[in-house]
């Protein structure tokens, strides 16, 4: 019930509301340009929020990274190019209507879907975070260090193409995490006698280095291999509007999506493109027109686009009750907290309870901001991108990095951390390895040694204290059957693609 | 990244069975980095003192990671060998942009250590049109307007909007030279 009051003053202060509007149009056209990502705008906007009051500034960042998930859809469907994984879904049905001409009529159906999906997962949210933090309280550290587990575990082997790389990629995190002070015994680790690196690896640069610099570096790649051509489609703004008749069947595919999504964004570091391809595969699975599925069912969009957006919620309860993101979007955000003062874990709903409710009053808003900018203007906001020259863009976005990682403390050293961080990120990407995991390792890293030595303090060295705790035992189990479900996928994928190959 | 791409005057059997080797490689080399890089952490994890009575060693956490990461490199290392033998491998990486990609990276290097040196409007002023160009833009007037705009606008937002202190230039810093 703490959501009402939280909604009432959030209503009521006008400057607020100004910021989650901003932050719905930003992530939008963030989101709708193909090769920005919100994880970019938010690292990027970041040292900015520093300058604002904690609520302001985790409302701006919540709405963009939701309203960019959305806005993914729009880059999707327009230019064939996903904004986002999450959007790669989208595509499947979303750019065989716009070449139809039916580009108006899928960005009203993503809109519609990703509005019911998101505003689903943020009821869940909202419904099952108290519930879910007044458990955490309970967990003693060997209990919060096998979650810690089964998060690296399930970050590093479920997201990306490879379980090594994904893994390896997690314990460069892990290692990156490692450098400067023992927090516990004030031992220099990794410092090489450096005073600079002493202070650690700061979140800020590390994040603008690999989501933005990272991005620059890659964008420049992708336009050497179009050789500098963008892929432009028609608009047709005429006769795109979307009847009740038309969106009704697509209703129980949002709904479904929206349990998937919200499903999903419980667990750490899935992510929103999971959810919007199991959507997807689920609604043509159970769809009545199946074979329409990948040539332009306004089913096919609806289906991903709810379960993408319904991650966003739910992907909140274990960075809030735990300290644990689930997402890239979750470590920046937590960066937010932590900047601010605020502590995240269970202790939170006790200590700063009514700032968490006012965060979620400001994202269902943001939903509602972005569902009517989306409704009635992404094809506005898909024209404006198309203006947008893409060869100032991205010098402006280097430009940026720098400052911005500078304006974070004042310091040259958090410069150049970013400077190379950024040149890593892109070695990561184009060596497919695991960049979320990589961050999201970087950001878990220190509470999972610090519940780690508790815990062996705890036992007197001995590990067997995460086997003999049963809650601690499960958590370490769905660790790594969640490893074992994805090498036995990956070695049915292997055996489908030669079965493949074989009959061709 | 992942794509084969194939010439239409190549004989498919021989580029396919040059591009696995091409990749085996590839994946191996990855995997010598990693191992290179896991080594160098298993060293530095030892170079931290032993932990005092009661307390746990402060190098454990960083000490398992890197072993860890042994034991993966040499997972990549050992199904690169297996999969240039089998000739199961079937992707490999492009190398579009990457000489582009290595200048910027020296631009980058070379524009942050500048901040030391010469303040941020000078270094901005000289780097926004190098970036531009990188880019593609091939207007001179751009060019030219950029030089005076981004360090104006930037120095407007961050460092009069926002309030943040300006790197100061050691050898010569311009806006402390136009602010008299």
């Amino acid at each position: 019930m703490e959501i009402f009051p939280a909604l009432l003053s959030v209503i009521t202060d006008p400057t607020l509301l100004f910021a989650i509007v901003l932050a719905a149009a930003v992530g939008m056209i963030v989101g709708a340009t193909p090769g920005l990502t919100a994880s970019a705008a938010i690292a990027m906007l970041l040292p900015i929020t520093f300058y604002m009051p904690p609520l302001f500034a985790l409302a701006f960042l919540y709405v963009i990274g939701k309203s960019g998930r959305y806005g993914g859809s729009v880059a999707a469907i327009l230019f064939n190019t996903p904004g986002t994984a999450a959007s790669a879904a989208t595509q499947i049905d979303g750019y065989p209507l716009a070449r139809a001409g039916k580009a108006g009529k899928a960005m009203k159906v993503a809109t519609i879907s990703s509005v019911i999906g998101d505003l689903m997962g943020d009821i869940m949210l909202v419904v099952g975070v108290g519930f879910i933090a007044s458990i955490a309280l309970k967990l003693g550290p060997p209990e919060t260090f096998a979650i810690y587990f089964a998060a690296f575990v399930v970050i590093g082997s479920v997201i990306g193409k490879s379980i090594v790389k994904g893994l390896a990629s997690a314990l460069l995190g892990i290692l990156v995490a490692m450098v400067g002070l023992d927090p516990i015994s004030s031992e220099e680790r990794y410092t090489f006698g450096s005073f600079d690196l002493s202070n650690g690896i700061g979140l800020v640069p590390l994040m603008i280095g690999v989501f933005v610099l990272g991005e620059v570096f890659a964008q420049l790649e992708e336009r050497k291999k179009t050789k500098g051509e963008i892929k432009e489609n028609a608009i047709d703004p005429t006769g795109h509007s979307l009847t009740y008749e038309e969106y009704k069947p697509c209703i129980p595919h949002a709904v479904r999506g929206g349990f998937i999504g919200a499903g999903i964004g419980v667990l750490p570091g899935l992510g929103s493109a999971i959810a919007a391809f199991i959507s997807y595969g689920e609604g043509k699975r159970r769809a009545k027109n199946p074979e329409q599925w990948g040539k332009g069912a306004l089913e096919g969009v609806a289906a991903p686009e709810a379960a993408n957006n319904a991650v966003s919620g739910p992907s909140m309860a274990p960075l809030l009750t735990l300290g644990i993101p689930g997402s890239t979007i979750g470590a920046i955000l937590l960066g937010v907290f932590l900047i601010h003062g605020i502590q995240v874990g269970p202790t939170l709903f006790l200590t700063d309870k009514e700032l968490v409710y006012q965060l979620f009053a400001c994202g269902m808003l943001g939903i509602v901001a972005y569902g009517v900018i989306g409704y009635f203007g992404a094809t506005q906001v898909a024209r404006l991108i198309l203006k947008v020259p893409v060869n100032v863009l991205y010098p402006l976005i280097f430009l940026t990095a720098f400052i911005a990682s500078y304006s974070a403390r004042g310091s040259m050293f958090d410069v150049t951390v970013m400077t190379v961080a950024g040149f890593v990120g892109w070695l990561m990407r184009k060596y497919d390895f695991n960049v979320a995991a990589f961050v999201i390792s970087f950001v878990l890293a220190k509470g999972a040694e610090e519940t780690f030595r508790q815990s062996l303090l705890m036992s007197d060295g001995g590990a067997l204290i995460f086997v003999e705790r049963p809650i601690a035992a499960s958590f370490i189990l769905l660790g790594l059957a969640a490893m074992g479900f994805r090498i036995r996928s990956i070695m049915k994928e292997r055996r489908l693609a030669e079965g493949g190959l074989g009959d061709a | 990244m992942n794509v084969v791409r194939v010439s239409e005057n190549s004989d498919p059997d021989n580029l396919l069975s040059e591009f696995e080797r091409e990749t085996g490689m590839e994946r191996q080399a990855e995997g010598i980095v990693l191992a290179i890089l896991a080594i160098l952490a298993i060293w530095g994890a030892w170079q931290v003192p032993g932990a005092s009575p009661g307390d746990t060693w402060a190098g454990i956490v960083p000490f398992s990671t890197s072993v860890a990461l042994l034991v993966l490199s040499s997972l990549m290392i050992l199904s690169s060998i297996r999969a240039s033998s089998t000739g199961r491998e079937m992707a490999g990486s492009e190398s579009h942009g990457t000489v582009d990609i290595l200048i910027l990276f020296a631009i980058a290097m070379i524009y942050q250590q500048s901040f030391r040196w010469f303040g941020y409007v000078l270094p901005t002023a000289i780097v926004a049109p190098v970036v531009l160009y990188i880019f593609g833009v091939r207007s001179w007037v751009g060019l030219a307007v950029s030089v005076v705009l981004c360090p104006l606008i930037f120095h407007i937002l961050f460092f009069v909007l926002l309030g943040v202190f300006p790197p100061y230039g050691e050898v010569f810093d311009l806006l402390d030279w136009l602010q008299g």
